[in-house]
């Protein structure tokens, strides 16, 4: 009869309450309405048959026997793999040095960290080839110097490159929290028994961590898998995500391919978050242990110091060079062939400022908004998951993480097809309201928000509920005032997730905006990057919303330690 | 080295000397000198705070101190990393990796010494069946029962056969029953290792039960080693005597000199103080419940100091029960052998507290 | 077919002293105005300020959309439409509007507007839509890129086939970018449907990248990615005109390439809709076309006096006039086809293509020091397997393959099965190509 100190919290053998019941049905209606069904109206032509409207599954036939197809299905896959190995390459240096060292400046580094998730689109892409590119800063110098170039830039190791640079910091953050969470004990034991360096590192501080890095890893795969704007913009289009979107958009074809494409990419995608589900179960071992020793940080000697600092710099240098390059070009008169803009300007601030003010409130309301909805989807879905015993909770998961794969332009138009016709008492649609666009952010981020509330909510022991429960608080009343005051860092690392990433979406927004003033910031930035005098306006406005979602991102990361101090769970 | 695990080397002393350790402001260990011998089974006792951790860390190397010395045989350690110290610990949380079995646990250090893989699994053979847990070898540790769990850890750290074996608060996660057995195995094992063991502990029970010698800590400083017996009879100090034991203290001045010399506490009784007993500045009066006697009132026997007292409380505890007495505005406690038919004093009554002179001890602070 | 009545009326019956304003009072148009476009806003910001100040009272509310994007959504919205307009420039876009029943009939009555420019229509024959300014299709050049790779001046379509123009060509995809579509119809017209392909497809060997956006042609250039880029004038123009370091031609032969607007069906504010395409066929309305950021071509003659003297004049330019006759109906049976023949042959082949070229302009650069007939007939041979078609210019017209691809009602070939055969057939042929120009390389040296 001894008691078994394991930290996972037991599952509970309740049946739902009738509270619980209609939440979850709120919640399956709500994604029903906003997700399923405008997307089901959009990719139910994948199912049909030629002139008939037949159901038929001779389209999948078609894909699968196609060499182009197979060829993007099997590039994106490489793409996706290869780019978490970047991504992880980038992220674990920063992740271990960051949060198991006494590590001057290690907030800013992991705030710094974050940004490269914040490239605003078109003016992200131009200022990376800048860099870059076949005659970016770089290789001009290189040819320069040296008589060569690297590709960086050319055909899937360019893909490569700009996503793994683009997405580790989702690595980046999951690592770092289940680094922190790594009681020093686990690795004291082993320096005890003769472990030191990289190899207690491999052997015990990396597998400990794993739940926390596959969670970031299958979100890169799965971004990566789907994301047709950077192919795109490198001029890559055997990948499946372009070819779904080129097939989708080409006017005056009626070719089912796109949505074919579609599916197959939310089949992948689903699949993944679920393998990486499967290959985590039981194995919640990264929160600290009763009778332990919490963090420790330990202090670094004085070569450790230089590699250490080096390799953080090395890397910051690399993964913000797109931003820097950004900066550039929001100054730069002309830049056209030459490692550095001919001349400085402000003017471009000028025109921005002059025009954008508009797009810049909006962009705060709609990603507001949308990362609000978000949290509060994304703790519900969480907590009936972990916490009931309802039938099917599972599938509300995955339809949330299923909008990761959604391309966003197959939601902007099934939104369109789902509402314009449904029009308020004054005749205008309700797709015309700004509301939409809010809800098409927050359906496409919701996936991140709800990772992070799903994995707050793991982390907190059953027993804390019912010590609450116990005391006569109703269950609703113990969510309010038990779980989600001690899930607040997750909600508001979800917060921030969803919000600075809503922040700089296009692909479903171009859709949807209705009137300029109505328009998001990435609206302006499109506008803006559709001509050679926009350019640097454009940059201008591209660093606006850097700074903008950096800040609040900042503002956020101090709530959250000033209220883990409060409660006594910092370090 | 087969089946048997025992020390190939002889056991080693280790020697702390003039150690100081400091986190900012706050002095942690204050110039601590100890000298555990060969095969000593030797307790850091103290209350949580005391320093006793930090002080086992720093054997191990987690620590490190800002002057003095940790030797081991003569030789000096402090500047060696904790990965080569082969000083083994068994951690208060146990540290058992979740994503290993319990034999890859086992085999960890093994194979950081980089031992040769058909040794590696002899010797964990060996370890897990020193504790017993042979057959749970491909569990995984959340798998295994608390003290199960305690087991592997020791198992895990004697398999690489350490010079010294550190255990922090070993039994502080088992539950009562558990505790005692464990102990128990505890000290059978180490007596097998013949192997020098420091034991870090805030229950003076385990300490007194299972060690050789117990070092006694307070805000960062020992305040007495001895064994057991030697710490219970003669505690250094007032910290000493209450954390060991129940103890009675009484506050008080002396008074006269000579043969007329007096302890007088409060309430204006006076304990006359033997000659030979010296009685350092600012002491109390100290002496344990089982020392004193109960009388009723005006019954005691000569030769014993006579008290007047009030029964204010009363426990049973079985095989004895304990009074509270009030003396002027001061309680002590009286603990007199139960025998069945034989009277209690009844609480309310007056009755006279008897000591032997012998039992007296005055001690500061 | 190519009958203008619009134009005819216009120039038979109304006075050609009849003001811009005159017509806006007396259809009294008013309230908001809304315009999809794809155009930038450089283009829209000047003439919004101009309507607005010559039409008092209605404001134009610009909707921002790239054409394939604008397309759907004026589709998807068409239950409760709230848009007035559609203005870009890709005739085919309006071609897809005006099939999906998505544009109102309308008659301009501005005058001065000819029926054609160059020889391609300037208006709707149907009257959906109306051509208000052209632009010329030619070659753009980054001068720094150029001079640091030794590149010569490009001066004409052919140039680009040249080994010194080797990977460092650019061009948008014609699905993706109606004029691109309209720069290939015309090779293939004028050319012929063989020739003109196979003059494509030389070209294409030379390509750098087939980018997705049609900005994203200058885009490259300007900040000097790539070397040379086939776009449109006003591109090229206005990054001078921005200080790139750019240079810009017009070939012997160019496309002219009309921008359009049209007003969509059951628009909520048909007056205002009507004064907005009065205002930009208007004197003026066409002479903001003038300013240095839209740098547009006026369809209207009489515009060009108030240009500079080096502006293009599409009416009196001999380059402009040499364009072939251009069959628009013939363009459209076969967009389809022609986009998918090029994104399969070219666009997702174009690596198995720039191996074999690059063997090729090796083989010529041998032959040039020592001629070898073997060497020559080999590599003739290896042009003709890339040159080679999957379909016949009658099939690609045909209503079988049209349907297979516009989602016609009857059963058919789909799509993805004609895709996959021809993507077959043009791999299968450049592996064979390659072998040849190997052996072609081999006897040449």
């Amino acid at each position: 009869m001894t008691a078994i100190p394991t930290s996972a919290p037991r599952a509970r053998r309740l049946a739902a309450t009738p509270g619980q019941i209609a939440l979850a049905l709120a919640i399956a209606a709500f994604l029903l309405m906003f997700l399923v069904l405008p997307v089901a109206t959009v990719i139910y032509v994948a199912f049909t048959e030629k002139g008939t409207s037949n159901f038929t599954l001779v389209n999948f036939y078609d894909f699968f026997r196609t060499e182009l197809f197979m060829r993007s299905l099997w590039n994106s896959f490489y793409v996706s793999a290869m780019s978490v190995v970047w991504a992880s390459v980038f992220a674990l240096p920063l992740a271990y040095l960051t949060t198991r060292f006494v590590f001057r400046g290690a907030a800013i580094v992991q705030t710094l960290g974050f940004l490269p998730l914040i490239m605003p689109p078109f003016v992200g892409a131009v200022a990376m080839q800048l860099f870059f590119g076949r005659n970016g800063s770089i290789n001009l110098l290189l040819d320069d110097w040296f008589g060569f170039k690297i590709d960086f830039m050319e055909g899937l190791n360019g893909v490569i490159f700009v996503q793994s640079v683009h997405y580790f910091p989702f690595i980046l953050i999951n690592l770092s929290a289940a680094l922190r969470n790594i009681d020093r004990a686990m690795e004291e034991a082993a320096q005890n028994l003769g472990s030191s360096g990289f190899r207690l590192f491999r052997r015990i501080v990396f597998p400990l961590a794993m739940p926390g890095y596959l969670a970031g890893a299958s979100l890169v795969f799965v971004k990566v898998f789907d994301d047709l704007a950077t192919p795109l913009l490198l001029n890559v289009k055997d990948m499946l995500a372009p070819q779904a979107y080129l097939r989708v958009t080409s006017i005056g074809i009626a070719d089912p391919m796109g949505y074919v494409i579609s599916v197959v990419l939310i089949v992948a995608s689903v699949t993944a978050m679920w393998l990486s589900a499967r290959a985590l179960k039981g194995r919640d071992y990264a929160t600290t242990q009763r009778g332990g020793g919490g963090l420790a940080k330990r202090e670094m000697t004085r070569w450790e110091a230089v590699l250490g600092y080096g390799t953080v710099f090395l890397i910051l240098a690399l993964v913000l060079a797109p931003h820097m390059g950004l900066l550039l070009l929001s100054f730069a008169t002309i830049w056209s062939y030459s490692p550095l803009p001919d001349a400085f300007t402000i003017a471009h601030y000028g025109r921005v400022f002059g025009e954008s003010s508009i797009y810049i409130k909006n962009t705060l309301i709609y990603a507001t908004l949308a990362g609000g909805i978000d949290i509060v989807l994304g703790v519900a879905i969480a907590y009936l998951v972990l916490r009931t015993k309802l039938v099917g909770r599972e599938w509300l998961d995955w339809m949330a993480t299923a909008a990761l794969a959604i391309p966003g332009v197959v939601l902007g138009i099934g939104y369109l097809r789902t509402f314009y016709g449904v029009t308020l008492p004054d005749g205008t649609p309700l797709a015309s309201l700004w509301i939409t666009i809010v809800l098409a952010l927050a359906i496409r981020r919701l996936p991140y928000a709800l990772r992070a509330c799903y994995a707050a909510l793991q982390q907190i022991s059953v027993s804390l509920e019912e010590a609450a429960e116990n005391l006569g608080a109703t269950k609703s009343r113990t969510v309010r005032r038990i779980v989600v005051p001690l899930m607040a860092g997750g909600i508001l690392a979800g917060f921030v997730t969803s919000f600075s990433t809503a922040a700089v979406e296009l692909s479903a927004t171009l859709m949807l905006v209705q009137s300029n003033s109505d328009a998001p910031l990435a609206y302006g930035l499109y506008v803006f990057m559709q001509s050679a005098a926009g350019r640097g306006p454009g940059a201008a406005l591209g660093v606006v919303a850097v700074l903008l979602v950096a800040a609040c991102t900042f503002l956020s990361h101090l709530i959250i330690e000033r209220s883990q101090k409060a409660k006594g769970m910092g370090h | 080295m087969n089946a048997n695990v025992s020390l190939t080397t002889p056991a080693v002393s280790v020697d702390i000397e003039g150690v100081n350790l400091s986190y900012g402001t706050n002095h942690v260990l204050k110039d601590v000198n100890l000298a555990i011998r060969p095969g000593e089974f030797f307790a850091f006792l103290g209350p949580s705070g005391c320093g006793k951790t930090t002080l086992l860390r720093l054997i191990a190397g987690f620590n490190q101190a800002d002057t003095g010395q940790v030797r081991l045989s003569g030789k000096d350690i402090s500047g060696l990393p904790p990965w080569k110290r082969d000083v083994g610990m068994v951690f208060q949380s146990y540290a058992l990796w979740p994503h290993m079995t319990v034999r890859r646990n086992v085999a960890f250090g093994l194979e950081e010494r980089g031992v040769k893989r058909a040794e590696v699994e002899q010797r964990v053979e060996a370890a897990l069946g020193l504790v017993g847990l042979a057959h749970l070898a491909d569990r995984r540790p959340s798998q295994l029962s608390g003290g199960q769990q305690q087991r592997v850890a020791v198992a895990r750290t004697v398999a690489v056969e350490p010079k010294v074996l550190l255990l922090d608060e070993p039994l502080s996660n088992l539950d009562a029953k558990m505790r005692v057995q464990v102990r128990r195995e505890l000290r059978d094992l180490q007596q097998r290792l013949g192997l020098t063991t420091i034991f870090v502990t805030h229950d003076q029970e385990e300490a007194n039960t299972i060690c050789d010698r117990i070092a006694v800590m307070s805000d960062g400083v020992v305040q007495q080693v001895g064994t057991p017996m030697e710490l219970y009879e003669r505690p250094a100090n007032l910290f000493v005597a209450n954390f060991l034991g129940t103890a009675n203290i009484l506050e008080g001045k002396v008074k006269g000199a000579g043969e007329t010399r007096a302890f007088e506490i409060e309430g204006g009784f006076s304990v006359p103080v033997p000659a030979d007993r010296t009685v350092p500045e600012g002491a109390r009066l100290v002496f344990r419940p089982q020392h004193a006697g109960l009388v009723a009132a005006g019954t005691a026997a000569p030769g014993l100091i006579a008290l007047p007292c009030r029964v204010v409380h009363r426990e049973f505890l079985g095989a004895s029960v304990r009074y509270g007495a009030r003396i002027g505005n001061s309680e002590v406690s009286v603990d007199l052998p139960f025998q069945s038919g034989s009277d209690l004093h009844e609480i309310g009554t007056d009755a006279t507290l008897t000591l032997p002179r012998h039992a007296l001890m005055w001690l500061a602070a | 077919m190519l009958n203008r009545r619009a134009a005819l009326a216009a120039t038979l019956g109304l006075s050609l002293s009849a003001s811009f304003a005159t017509i806006a009072i007396a259809q009294a148009p008013s309230g908001k105005v809304t315009v999809v476009t794809s155009f930038s806003k450089d283009v829209t910001d000047p003439i919004k300020k101009a309507f607005e100040k010559a039409v008092p009272g209605v404001t134009l509310e610009v909707q921002n959309r790239n054409t394939n994007a604008g397309v759907k959504y004026v589709e998807e919205t068409k239950a409760n439409n709230q848009v007035d307009l559609f203005w870009a420039s890709a005739p085919d876009a309006f071609e897809v509007l005006k099939g999906k029943k998505l544009l109102t009939a309308y008659k301009p009555k501005a005058t001065g507007i000819p029926e054609k420019i160059g020889s391609y229509p300037i208006n709707d024959p149907q009257g959906f839509y109306f051509g208000f300014a052209a632009s010329g299709y030619g070659i753009m050049w980054n001068d720094r890129y150029a001079k640091a790779n030794k590149l010569p001046e490009p001066k004409d379509w052919q140039d680009l086939a040249k080994p010194a123009f080797y990977d460092h060509v650019s061009i948008a995809a014609p699905a993706r970018s109606g004029t691109t579509h309209l720069t290939i119809e015309t090779i293939l017209q004028g050319e012929g449907w063989e020739n003109g392909w196979r003059t494509i497809k030389t070209m294409a060997g030379n390509f750098r990248s087939i980018t997705e956006r049609s900005f994203g042609v200058p885009e490259a250039v300007n900040s000097g990615q790539v070397g040379v880029g086939i776009v449109i004038d006003f591109f090229a123009l206005s990054a001078q005109a921005s200080g790139f370091p750019v240079k810009f031609v017009y070939p012997s032969v160019t496309t002219v390439v009309p921008a359009n607007v049209g007003i969509i069906a059951n628009p909520p504010n048909k007056a205002a809709a009507e004064a907005f395409i009065e205002f930009l066929l208007s004197p003026t309305g066409q002479e903001v076309l003038l300013e240095p950021g839209i740098r547009r071509l006026p369809v209207n003659p009489a515009v060009y006096a108030k240009a500079g003297a080096d502006y293009p004049n599409p009416f009196t330019d001999p380059r402009f006039q040499k364009m072939i006759g251009f069959d628009v109906d013939k363009s459209e049976a076969r967009t389809a086809v022609v986009d998918t023949l090029f994104d399969q042959l070219i666009s997702f082949q174009l690596d198995a293509l720039k191996g074999v070229t690059k063997t090729l302009h090796e083989v010529d650069a041998a032959l040039a020091k020592k001629p070898n007939p073997q060497a020559k007939a080999l590599a003739d041979e290896a042009r003709a397997l890339i040159a080679a078609l999957p379909v016949t210019q009658i099939q690609a017209a045909s209503p079988e393959l049209r349907g297979a691809f516009t989602g016609g009602k009857e059963k058919g070939a789909r799509q993805a099965e004609i895709e996959a055969q021809w993507a077959s057939f043009a791999r299968d042929n450049y592996a064979k190509a390659k072998v040849k120009a190997e052996e072609a390389l081999k006897a040449a040296k």
